[in-house]
């Protein structure tokens, strides 16, 4: 009977969670708020598409042994520590504080719903966005960047030279990310009215992350994300060095603090007020 | 009373003048603006570097004092050019920080909160507000740059005398013109930001983003297409290329020759960027908005 009740509990949530997925998907990629991400997803795409169209660059790139590495530190910089944590920041913070200043989050607490779905589903909707666009984000600048190589070139790099092992590599960073920045920023814009301050130490301590003790190192997320990289990443002169994390270690830690992260933010949403006149 | 008795009187006060209506606004903005601790200790923790930085200009001109510490002259910093350049680079840094902090609330609760036509049914018109708001930073960012800057040179022309005062006097100007560059630069965007995205954590955000994303951008953009164009979009070398002007420093942020961007280019950016914002204010602080 018991067994029948929590399967009967699951299949319910996980409607309620399939409901809350489809009215955020409209708002996650039609919603005015939509705009910003989509500019900051087609930047590296730009990047990489005038990278390939300019001559000179192209030229470099077809004749340099050295382009997975110029292709890796630009990844690093741009795409992976401004343009996914900024996107993943705007994404997952608007899912609570953008229904607050829009004072609509209430039409979600008055519904006979455990505010446990609500997270997750909200949660789940900000993945889905986040991953599509970064993901397309990361594979459109390898397909920008590597075809300044050539049709041919790029066919046998692809099958010969391990390149579709890390171009998949790059896009499973790049989505792992949108899972560990997602929940992070979810998690703060649940906890903080102004999540500006918050946010902002989160940026330093992420980018900073190389001047940071080997043990300091490991409490962030892009030290295992830049541990995976197919192609490594230099981190310059001052960096302190760190013991490598494997893949088997990075992944599975990643995806534990983000369930600790989204427990937490069900924790707090159980006891949440709204106030907007506060906002 | 009863109701008939009540008549249409017209205000038989003293009015304020009409040049200093617009400072009504910062009155009222200093008392929210200083309600967040956070706020006002930030603007306390500004003055630590002018406060470390007039210990430095006195101890120069106190041998006793450097006997006292066992401190060489030769050892302390030279008072010069690029001491103060380097005064008005950090405190110019702090006051970004202050504006993402204090700046984005201003336009945006008013315009949230459909407040717009009490301030404009008013005799005070939409300059004067956007004026009004401005000075709010405007004042504030100016106490924390350019008027402890100048009271830095001060003491250090009243300590070293009227011969270096005269030598020196373009830096005064350099330094209440590069400050006020920023400032200008900085509180248009904070007011423009504030009145486009009503959230004003996303235009704090926003405004930090204006800043660091083009940064990194424009690097890589110099860096791979080899050219000096990279640094239009990028706001801080902007107005360091102004600073670098004004105070006599050529390229003072070291980048190869080629990637200097000239400073015509520059002052044509950010002067096309502060139209570019007014024309976005004027389109947004109205009284009245048609919603289609």
């Amino acid at each position: 009977m018991a067994t029948k009740m929590a399967s009967s509990d699951w299949s319910l949530w996980l409607r309620q969670i399939g409901a809350i997925l489809r009215i955020e998907i409209k708002k996650n990629f039609w919603g005015r708020r939509a705009l910003l991400i989509y500019l900051l997803a087609a930047v590296p795409v730009a990047f990489f598409a005038a990278m390939a169209l300019w001559s000179e660059t192209a030229a470099d790139i077809r004749r340099g042994t050295e382009s997975d590495i110029i292709f890796a530190n630009i990844y690093e910089a741009l795409l992976l520590r401004s343009i996914v944590f900024f996107g993943c920041a705007w994404v997952f913070m608007n899912l609570f504080r953008g229904e607050i200043v829009d004072k609509s989050l209430h039409y979600y607490f008055l519904a006979p719903l455990r505010r446990e779905v609500l997270v997750a589903g909200k949660y789940v909707s900000g993945l889905v966005a986040a991953c599509a666009l970064f993901g397309m984000s990361a594979l459109g600048s390898l397909l920008f960047f590597y075809a300044a190589r050539g049709y041919l070139d790029n066919a046998q790099a692809l099958l010969s030279n391990g390149r579709l092992g890390h171009a998949l590599s790059y896009l499973g960073i790049t989505l792992l990310g949108c899972f560990g920045y997602g929940a992070v920023f979810m998690f703060i814009g649940l906890f903080f009215r102004n999540p500006i301050i918050p946010g902002l130490l989160v940026y330093g301590w992420e980018w900073l992350n190389f001047l940071l003790p080997p043990v300091l190192k490991k409490i962030s997320i892009v030290h295992y994300l830049h541990t995976l990289a197919p192609v490594p990443v230099p981190e310059g002169p001052l960096a302190t060095v760190a013991e490598t994390t494997p893949a088997w270690i990075s992944v599975p830690s990643l995806l534990l603090f983000t369930t600790v992260v989204l427990v937490l933010a069900a924790v707090r949403i159980r006891r949440m007020e709204i106030r907007y006149g506060a906002e | 009373m009863a109701v008939y008795e009540h008549s249409y009187k017209p205000y038989e006060g003293a009015q304020t003048p009409h040049w200093a209506r617009f400072l009504v606004l910062p009155r009222y903005a200093y008392e929210s603006v200083f309600k967040s601790k956070l706020a006002g200790g930030f603007f306390a923790f500004c003055y630590v570097c002018p406060l470390i930085m007039l210990i430095l200009i006195y101890l120069h001109h106190n041998v006793s004092a450097l006997a006292a510490l066992r401190f060489n002259v030769a050892d302390l910093i030279a008072i010069d050019a690029n001491f103060f350049r380097f005064f008005v680079t950090f405190q110019g840094g702090l006051g970004f920080l202050f504006t993402v902090l204090v700046g984005p609330p201003l336009v945006s609760r008013d315009l949230a909160n459909n407040a717009l036509p009490l301030y404009l049914c008013r005799p005070f018109s939409r300059a004067e507000y956007v004026l009004g708001k401005m000075s709010v930073l405007l004042i504030l960012l100016s106490a924390i740059t350019w008027i402890p800057g100048l009271l830095l040179f001060g003491l250090q022309a009243s300590l070293a005398g009227g011969g270096w005062l005269s030598a020196n006097l373009w830096l005064a100007w350099a330094i209440v013109a590069s400050s006020g560059v920023g400032i200008i630069v900085l509180s248009l965007l904070a007011l423009t930001l504030s009145a486009w995205i009503k959230w004003r954590t996303a235009a704090s955000g926003a405004l930090f983003v204006l800043f660091t994303i083009p940064f990194g951008l424009g690097m890589l953009i110099n860096g791979v297409f080899h050219t000096r164009w990279g640094h239009l979009i990028n706001l801080d070398v902007l107005i360091q290329t102004v600073a670098d002007g004004l105070f006599r420093q050529p390229n003072s942020m070291d980048f190869p020759p080629w990637m200097v961007l000239p400073l015509w280019a520059a002052w044509l950016t950010l002067g096309c960027l502060c139209a570019f914002c007014l024309l976005l204010l004027s389109r947004k602080v109205r009284a009245y908005e048609v919603v289609s």
